[in-house]
């Protein structure tokens, strides 16, 4: 900026409305702090990603009701976001970015608005997510359930020779744990068949 | 009138016949959810047990093929999965018609 307007607003500025501008900038990044930290939490909630759009409302929600991850004995659920919204923070910002594709393929290219379209960018949009989460060794998963506490005794025998077979194999959670909420593709190669290169994809619970 | 009537008859055993061979997808896609078979087998893709592909490669035109899976639904045999033998389970209905449908769903993937 040109000195001669910083100095005109220095000088605006001092004395008493020193004071204002200082009560004002701090009122300004509040709202401002307020309004992002709103719009992280909102766009993180199932209503917002299940409902406000059409191409997830009547295709990956429809498939997601009556899931295991929706309806269980329990009633221990895990919607849209705890599995396709990262935890830990560095990720999700990264995340939050990306989502604004979303934004640009329903306002501007209308890639997957209709149910033929969908199902033509079904393969693609899973196999997206399968390399996501293969590189960051199933950290979603993880968020929920850790297999060291896995309980032997509690789990079929069957479960426990899986998960043995699991360990040896160096298989990720999605390896074979895929197509369990919204429906497997057609085509296209699954978790197994996809070789996925690690070296970008943030792992951790920071970073 | 009595010829109406036998063609009448004739159409509606060949009707029956025809919608009998014709596979209902919807139901042997809802027998396989509620049975667990896709938390090992998937359609086309890699999982725990071989896929329906792989299958259906394996059974199809062979004369006893359907046969030989219908047993396998229905009287958990042994598996071996990577060297550990389990018994694999079988499908919950006992009813032969969906048992069918479901094993010549699977041949037609």
């Amino acid at each position: 900026m040109p000195k001669r307007v910083i100095s005109k607003v220095r000088r605006w500025a001092a004395g008493k409305r020193a004071f204002v501008v200082l009560a004002a900038g701090f009122a300004l990044a509040w709202v401002g702090l307020t309004l992002f930290g709103t719009t992280m939490v909102y766009t993180s909630t199932e209503a917002f990603c299940a409902t406000s759009c059409h191409e997830m409302a009547n295709n990956s929600n429809m498939e997601y009701i009556g899931s295991t991850h929706d309806k269980n004995r329990t009633g221990v659920r895990a919607t849209c976001v705890d599995c396709h919204v990262p935890h830990a923070p560095i990720p999700l910002y990264i995340a939050k970015m990306g989502a604004l594709n979303d934004l640009w393929s329903h306002h501007v290219t209308k890639a997957v608005d209709t149910r033929e379209k969908f199902e033509a960018q079904r393969p693609k949009m899973a196999q997206r997510v399968w390399t996501y989460m293969k590189g960051n060794d199933s950290r979603e998963c993880r968020h929920c359930h850790t297999p060291a506490n896995m309980d032997p005794d509690k789990q079929s025998p069957v479960a426990v020779a899986r998960h043995e077979k699991g360990k040896r194999e160096k298989l990720t959670c999605v390896d074979c744990h895929f197509g369990i909420t919204h429906h497997e593709p057609k085509s296209g190669p699954g978790p197994q068949e996809l070789d996925v290169d690690r070296s970008l994809i943030p792992r951790s619970a920071i970073f | 009138m009595k010829l109406l009537f036998s063609l009448t008859v004739a159409c509606g055993l060949l009707a029956a016949s025809l919608s009998h061979a014709a596979v209902d997808a919807d139901a042997a896609q809802a027998q396989l959810k509620s049975n667990g078979c896709l938390k090992c087998h998937s359609v086309d893709k890699k999982k725990n047990g071989p896929s329906f592909k792989e299958t259906a490669k394996k059974y199809k035109g062979k004369a006893d093929g359907e046969e030989k899976l219908v047993k396998h639904v229905t009287t958990s045999p042994m598996v071996e999965v990577d060297g550990v033998k389990e018994e694999h389970k079988s499908l919950k209905t006992k009813d032969a018609a969906e048992v069918k449908n479901v094993v010549q769903w699977i041949l037609a993937q």
